[in-house]
């Protein structure tokens, strides 16, 4: 109310030198105009924790994939010869030389555990890939044309949602894949893209009704047209927030899967295949198992703090705080 | 009430005969049929076809799937391939080590998430709450082999108090109470192991669910009028709120009986979990399906409970 009063108390500012002292104090009314995403990303970034997460998540990548290109880590199935008493231990304990340690037969658990995270990383984004994308397509259409489409591809959904998963998921490993990450990556994806497929066709139901979309018809607008350049745009919220979280849970499918022996078998390395490995030593050389369950446990953890932070960033209800 | 309960039914059974249809084609893509187990593989042709016919081999496939139906329905699973046992009788030995799994943790584990999902809400924005989410973050994170592991090794290896597999010790002479005792003692920590991972979805979702019910008007009301504050939690938020969350835990069956698996795979629990890992390592077909089938129409069978309950619960339902 002050600003009022003073513009009125000093006469009418009319140069802009005169003017700025009172823009100042009219911030609030004044504000920088930013765009969709850059909100999204500067409410994201006020959430610590999703920002934790980033960050574990960004240093878990490098490690990685950058961690055999700089350090001398880079031979993960390469046996080093060790001293016969530390293999009656179960293999060397951390060292400068190998910081994670050895497994009895002298594989660098360290360059093992870089190698494993290329594959279970490369393993839980791809299937997250083409999971989403079957989702998308079977949602979107279930979702856009209602009736009996929506009926037949939501009963078909249903069949894969109605055995239990893991059970389903070794049954179609002991048969149908090699060992390779390509048939995981296929398998794990034909597995969990039906919690996507439910929440695109939520969204379509829902978002079809709007009147942007009934305003796009009546200029002429074609099927897909509205599907994939209407809808779609709008319903990208909820559907980034379930492929980061679906990444996490890819990942747990796939070190499961290895753990128990059906998934990627070694040599190459995977996480899960690490703590096969260290399970026969579990009692000797805990740090085996360890290792790989910890850097397991925070990747996922880190997925899903980020993919909580998305959800809050993006939900348009939350007023700003 | 009872039309809706008919009309779920009605829904339920299309999905029970297209699983029926699925199990089947798998069993026809798996590698490893009927013919190469059974087989003298030195027949000669002919008595291979004869072998076929009576088999009902060349029979069209929709025959041959009404044949298996008929069996199935009637509890006739076939033969084990690797043990030469009906799986029938296999399913049955195991089935109670399973089942002293799974009613325990399944208990446990709705109380405590009962519990901890109220205290959470209740206590909102406070260190209390703050420590429960995030154990229960750390919970949804955790893979289910890792924390059988972990705890495996804190309580079997380190502190050396509880046995880390079977179901019962070695070596040992025990007194009826004594072995009742032994028993339990290597149950416990297959059950934490169980639990733990349903509590920590559970319990985010009756906490969410709490909330929404205490900041209801009429919660507000009763406490005005004079009502004390546990018996408005308990009579008024506990019945709102339970209701989402029943829903939930019957549609997370199938995950707790993926769970109960990977469990009796890390404790060496002789249970179906056991028996479906040495089947998949066996290669043993008819076992196999046989467990996925009975899986999976438990989870159709439950997720229909759910919704009936759901429809009990809370009258709006009914008429949706």
């Amino acid at each position: 109310m002050e600003i009022f009063e003073q513009i009125n108390l000093n006469q009418t500012a009319v140069t802009p030198d005169e003017l700025e002292p009172l823009l100042e104090e009219t911030v609030e009314l004044v504000q920088k105009r930013r765009s969709q995403g850059r909100i999204i990303f500067d409410r994201f970034m006020r959430n610590r924790t999703a920002v934790f997460g980033l960050l574990f998540l960004i240093l878990m990548v490098l490690f990685c994939y950058f961690g055999p290109t700089v350090t001398s880590h880079n031979k993960p199935d390469l046996l080093h010869p060790i001293p016969l008493n530390a293999v009656l231990e179960g293999g060397l304990r951390p060292t400068l030389q190998y910081p994670f340690g050895t497994d009895d037969v002298g594989h660098d658990w360290l360059a093992r555990a870089m190698a494993g995270g290329q594959i279970s990383l490369l393993v839980g984004l791809s299937s997250m890939l083409i999971a989403i994308i079957l989702g998308i397509g079977i949602g979107s259409v279930a979702g856009f044309f209602g009736g009996i489409v929506d009926n037949l591809l939501m009963r078909f959904t249903d069949v894969f949602l109605s055995v239990p998963l893991y059970l389903l998921l070794f049954v179609l490993s002991a048969t149908f894949t090699d060992g390779s990450p390509k048939s995981i990556i296929i398998l794990i994806a034909a597995l969990s893209w039906m919690y996507t497929a439910r929440l695109v066709r939520g969204e379509f139901l829902a978002l079809k009704e709007r009147e942007y979309v009934l305003a796009a018809r009546t200029i002429g607008a074609r099927n897909f047209h509205l599907m994939f350049r209407h809808i779609l745009p709008n319903a990208a919220g909820p559907i980034i927030v379930s492929a980061t979280l679906l990444v996490g849970n890819n990942i747990i499918l796939e070190s499961v899967l290895s753990f128990f022996g059906f998934g990627i078998q070694p040599p190459t390395a995977s996480w899960g295949n690490m703590i096969n490995l260290g399970d026969n030593l579990f009692d000797v050389n805990p740090l085996l198992v360890f290792i790989p369950g910890m850097l397991i446990f925070l990747t996922v953890l880190s997925f899903n703090l980020v993919g909580d932070g998305l959800r809050d960033a993006l939900d348009p209800y939350m007023t700003e705080r | 009430m009872g039309r809706y309960i008919i009309r779920r039914l009605l829904q339920a059974i299309p999905l029970l005969i297209l699983l029926t249809i699925f199990m089947f084609i798998l069993i026809h893509l798996m590698p490893g049929g009927p013919e190469q187990v059974l087989f003298n593989p030195h027949m000669s042709a002919a008595a291979r076809q004869e072998m076929r016919v009576r088999f009902g081999l060349t029979d069209p496939l929709p025959i041959q799937y009404l044949k298996w139906l008929g069996q199935t329905l009637t509890g006739n699973f076939g033969f084990s391939y690797a043990d030469n046992l009906q799986v029938s009788y296999l399913l049955g030995q195991r089935f109670p080590a399973t089942l002293q799994l799974f009613i325990p943790a399944f208990a446990l584990a709705l109380i405590l998430a009962l519990f901890l999902g109220v205290i959470s809400a209740v206590r909102q924005g406070s260190i209390t709450d703050y420590g429960l989410t995030t154990i229960s973050y750390f919970g949804i994170a955790m893979p289910a082999f890792l924390l059988g592991l972990a705890l495996q090794y804190v309580f079997g290896v380190w502190l050396h108090i509880l046995p880390t597999s079977g179901t019962a010790s070695f070596g040992t002479n025990f007194t009826p109470f004594g072995a009742f005792l032994d028993h339990i003692q290597h149950l416990i920590l297959p059950v934490l192991t169980l639990a733990a991972l349903s509590i920590a979805g559970w319990s985010r979702y009756m906490r969410s669910s709490t909330i929404e019910v205490i900041k209801q008007d009429y919660m507000r009301t009763a406490r005005a009028k004079g009502v004390g504050p546990f018996t408005v939690l308990f009579r008024h938020a506990l019945r709102n709120a339970v209701i989402p969350l029943i829903t939930v835990v019957a549609i997370d069956f199938g995950a707790i009986a993926g769970g109960a698996t990977i469990t009796e795979g890390v404790f060496a629990w002789p249970g179906m979990g056991s028996l479906f890992f040495s089947s998949l390592a066996a290669r043993d077909y008819p076992v196999l399906l046989a467990i996925l089938t009975i899986g999976g129409t438990l989870v159709i069978m439950f997720n229909l409970i759910a919704d009936i309950l759901y429809g009990v619960m809370d009258p709006r339902i009914r008429y949706a």
